[in-house]
């Protein structure tokens, strides 16, 4: 038996088995905690599970900008600022515990920057942001007739690694706090290699610190501590395994919507208490190779298409994976019968 | 089944989780200054005579006789005053914590919350062009005012000046008529402050929400509404104290109003309303610079904006400088000299090589745009000193008054001499200069940050001397901070500094003289 498919859903990319089925999936950066301002504001949202005793990593870089923003729902451009570029490295593990229950952990580098020129003349920041550790456990699995169907939840906790500065918007590479997040996510996989995802997720930040012990927000306050809102987070996405379960190709919707906060002010620098809203939608390929055990590719694109107090972003990303067997230390049999 | 059975009660233990975790974490971030009304150090009885800014003496401002406290209008004041005690309704009670006995520190708060939110350069139009805030058309776009640190430190000024002349006038009166709180002559009335024996004919609360409101509503004519809204409220939490009757409440908005009138009277002819120029004068004068110096600033946003912040103001009247020229310092150092070589070399070397610790001094002084400004900063501090001395309203103005005229005229002399010399900034001056934090619309020397600052400095330390090493050097550090963003050269913030100095102690010559000491 080939590759089937078993839970391909949002952006998992490792060679996942799951039950007696092993499958390639991709995915994006997900582990990029949501308190990124990059578009993967998601954190493991797939519905996919690493075999046990698996590690895949996952290196990837991708490449943001904008030359718009939402200043409230007003759409500005600003020549002060020109484009502004957002370049990420990111470095990641998924680990499979057991068949229900995968860990993992990522760390991005960020680095942005104006182009020249500009009015501003402001120097980029860069750094490594948010470490996440997050946990996805299958809750519900089931066959019907017309394919699989699969309930997870995943709880994540992201907190910054560097002492980078959140108060230096739009350069930040970050919000500055800690987040935990719960997600439930439900796949269903039809027998004709296409599936279809949704997510509901929702992340409890926490205070930032700025360098400032006074700011306004609809109001003053006389503190370094800002408060960031907490946010919503859905997806949706369709997909379809081609090639003998070897190309994954994806298209999703991704929503953010803050419960809280203020909007950027006229003309004003953003700042970590901003209410942020975002709608993106998202284009994937993700690819297994034949020939090397355990190595995939992925590449994607996608394009912030509305929002409030955040930049009109779109994003291209390219990246590489691996992934073995830490117990046996050789790759993941992908075609285990 | 079992499935489901599972992941639901992992789903609750989850959530109680959350739950535990959301609750624990909850913060109060403070929106204002956290103090209670407290017993003040000194009465200042003799306070009727201290000298004040704007009129000739305390009595300068003419209010009506106070009725005798056995006549029936008095009696009847009292009486009526213990009924509306009676039903004070909690969000009243609330008023009275939050206005304290010492509410000149609020309307201060209130007043660095509004140059906050007007706090917001114009950004352009579509087509590249910017258009001024205009005081005839305060709606906009652009709103007015754009409540930039020159416009802070005129509204905080006129403020804190017509408070204090203010309360000069309720302490003559409160002494030449010595009607004491109600409380003094019906033990069974209710007060919420610390007793004390400070006349209460006028109300000195009266003559601060009346000032505040019209003082700020002419500086922030889209307020007025709720300014007055602040007033209402503070005026009735005045009765609801137990402290004043009625009567003694409106002598003192009677001194509010002429004072505040006398003070904008002064605000309409002092040369702000020609600060901000048009493009032929701002160009001349840049040209008259360029043709003295060979060199002038420029403005390098995108688009141009092609007139510097308030070319003029440094033409406003200052309030305790005779000639601002004669405090202009000497004109900056030559490109080819060796002073300036080794200042690009200084800002290069904190560019190339910024320190957590540059970029946190950078960051805590900013005070760009969106706050309350460096003269707002200032206030700030005076405002914990106030309260940490226990100052009375009329000290809490004198410090105010004295605190913000030194700042305003700092203002008009740093901005005399960034229009005189009209000096380029970093950014102008070093290919591909990058900067942490946003270059002002105005020429670099002198520092305003360090001029502002260390004037500040200086009159807090005059009238807090136990602070004066504390307040040196944040003033001291309020310059460097300038040259750690990038945004000035050495020089400016150190001849700022001095130059600040200087103008202070014009103010502080004149405090020494006013019988408060």
């Amino acid at each position: 038996m080939l590759y089937k498919t078993n839970i391909p859903l949002l952006r998992l990319f490792c060679p996942i088995r799951s039950k007696n089925k092993v499958i390639f999936n991709i995915g994006l950066i997900f582990l990029v905690s949501l308190s990124s301002l990059s578009v993967f504001s998601q954190s493991p949202s797939d519905a996919l599970l690493m075999p046990s005793k698996n590690i895949c990593v996952l290196v990837s870089y991708e490449s943001g900008n904008f030359n718009q923003y939402w200043e409230g729902n007003y759409l500005r451009k600003n020549a002060s600022i020109g484009t502004l570029s957002r370049k990420t490295i990111t470095t990641m593990a998924a680990i499979g515990i057991n068949k229900d229950l995968n860990a993992y952990i990522s760390l991005p580098y960020i680095k942005t920057a104006s182009s020249e020129p500009n009015g501003g003349h402001f120097a980029g920041a860069k750094g490594l942001q948010d470490i996440t550790i997050a946990f996805k456990y299958r809750t519900i699995e089931k066959t019907l007739d017309s394919g699989d169907l699969s309930l997870f939840t995943t709880l994540s906790f992201a907190t910054p690694s560097s002492n980078y500065l959140s108060d230096y918007m739009p350069y930040s590479i970050g919000l500055g706090t800690s987040e935990f997040g719960i997600r439930e996510i439900a796949k269903f996989q039809f027998k004709n290699g296409f599936y279809a995802q949704a997510m509901v997720g929702y992340f409890w930040r926490g205070y930032t610190k700025a360098e400032r012990d006074y700011y306004y927000n609809n109001g003053s306050f006389y503190s370094n501590i800002m408060d960031v809102p907490n946010a919503w987070n859905f997806e949706g996405a369709l997909g379809v395994w081609l090639i003998d379960n070897r190309l994954k190709l994806e298209a999703s919707y991704i929503g953010i919507r803050s419960t809280s906060g203020d909007n950027i002010r006229a003309y004003n620098a953003p700042q970590p208490t901003n209410r942020v809203n975002i709608d993106r939608i998202a284009l994937s390929a993700q690819y297994y190779f034949k020939g090397i055990k355990g190595l995939g590719v992925l590449a994607y694109h996608n394009n912030v298409v509305n929002g409030l107090n955040t930049g009109k972003f779109s994003n291209s990303g390219l990246g590489l994976t691996y992934q073995f067997n830490y117990a046996k230390n050789i790759n993941a049999e992908p075609n285990e019968k | 089944m079992q499935n489901q059975m599972k992941s639901k009660k992992y789903i609750k233990s989850l959530l109680f989780a959350i739950g535990i975790l959301s609750i624990s974490c909850e913060k109060d971030i403070p929106t204002n200054l956290s103090y209670e009304e407290y017993e003040f150090s000194t009465v200042d009885e003799n306070g009727g005579n201290w000298k004040p800014i704007l009129i000739e003496n305390g009595s300068a401002l003419i209010i009506e006789s106070p009725d005798n406290v056995d006549s029936d209008t008095y009696k009847n004041e009292v009486s009526k005053l213990k009924e509306v005690i009676a039903s004070i309704q909690p969000n009243q009670q609330k008023a009275i914590n939050y206005w304290t006995n010492n509410p000149l520190v609020r309307w201060n708060e209130i007043t660095l919350e509004l140059i906050a939110k007007y706090n917001l350069i114009p950004g352009p139009n579509e087509d590249g062009s910017y258009t001024l805030p205009n005081a005839n058309n305060p709606e906009g776009p652009p709103v007015f005012p754009f409540a930039h640190p020159p416009y802070a430190s005129r509204a905080l000024a006129y403020l804190s000046v017509a408070q204090y002349d203010g309360l000069i006038s309720a302490w003559h009166y409160k002494y030449l008529f010595n009607r004491a709180a109600p409380y003094h002559y019906d033990n069974s009335i209710v007060h919420a402050y610390p007793e004390n024996n400070i006349p209460s004919y006028p109300s000195d609360g009266a003559v601060i929400a009346r000032v505040s409101k019209k003082i700020l509503s002419a500086m922030f004519p889209l307020e007025v509404a709720y300014l007055q809204e602040l007033e209402d409220d503070h005026l009735q939490s005045l009765l609801h104290s137990g402290s004043y009757v009625e009567s003694d409440i409106s002598a003192g908005t009677t001194i509010g109003d002429k004072i505040s009138e006398i003070a904008l009277t002064r605000a309409a002819t002092d040369g702000m309303k020609k600060a901000q120029t048009n493009k032929a004068v701002s160009d001349s004068i840049k040209a008259a610079a360029f043709e003295r110096f060979g060199w002038q600033w420029e403005n390098l946003e995108i688009p141009v904006r092609p007139v510097g912040l308030t070319p003029l103001f440094g033409k406003v009247t200052p309030w305790n400088i005779e000639n601002i020229v004669s405090v202009r310092p000497v004109a900056p150092p030559k490109f080819d000299s060796a002073e300036f070589i080794e200042d690009v070399a200084i800002l290069k070397n904190h560019a190339n090589n910024m320190t957590t610790e540059k970029r946190r001094i950078s960051n805590f002084w900013q005070d760009g745009t969106g706050t309350y400004t460096p003269p707002g900063h200032w206030n700030r501090f005076a405002n914990e000193f106030i309260v940490e001395y226990r100052m009375n309203p009329l000290r809490s103005a004198r410090t105010m008054a004295y605190l913000n005229m030194a700042m305003m005229d700092a203002g008009i002399s740093c901005w005399d001499t960034k229009y005189y010399y009209h000096y380029p900034r970093p950014i102008q001056m070093i290919e591909g200069f990058k900067t942490i934090a946003g270059t002002p619309n105005f020429p670099s020397y002198t520092s305003g940050h360090s001029v502002f600052s260390a004037a500040g400095a200086e009159v807090l330390a005059y009238i807090f001397p136990e602070k004066t090493t504390l307040v040196r050097g944040w003033a001291e550090e309020a310059a460097i901070s300038r040259v750690y963003g990038g945004l000035h050269w050495t020089f400016d913030a150190k001849i700022g500094t001095e130059q600040g100095k200087k103008i202070a102690q014009f103010a502080i010559d004149k405090a020494k003289l006013d019988g408060s000491d």
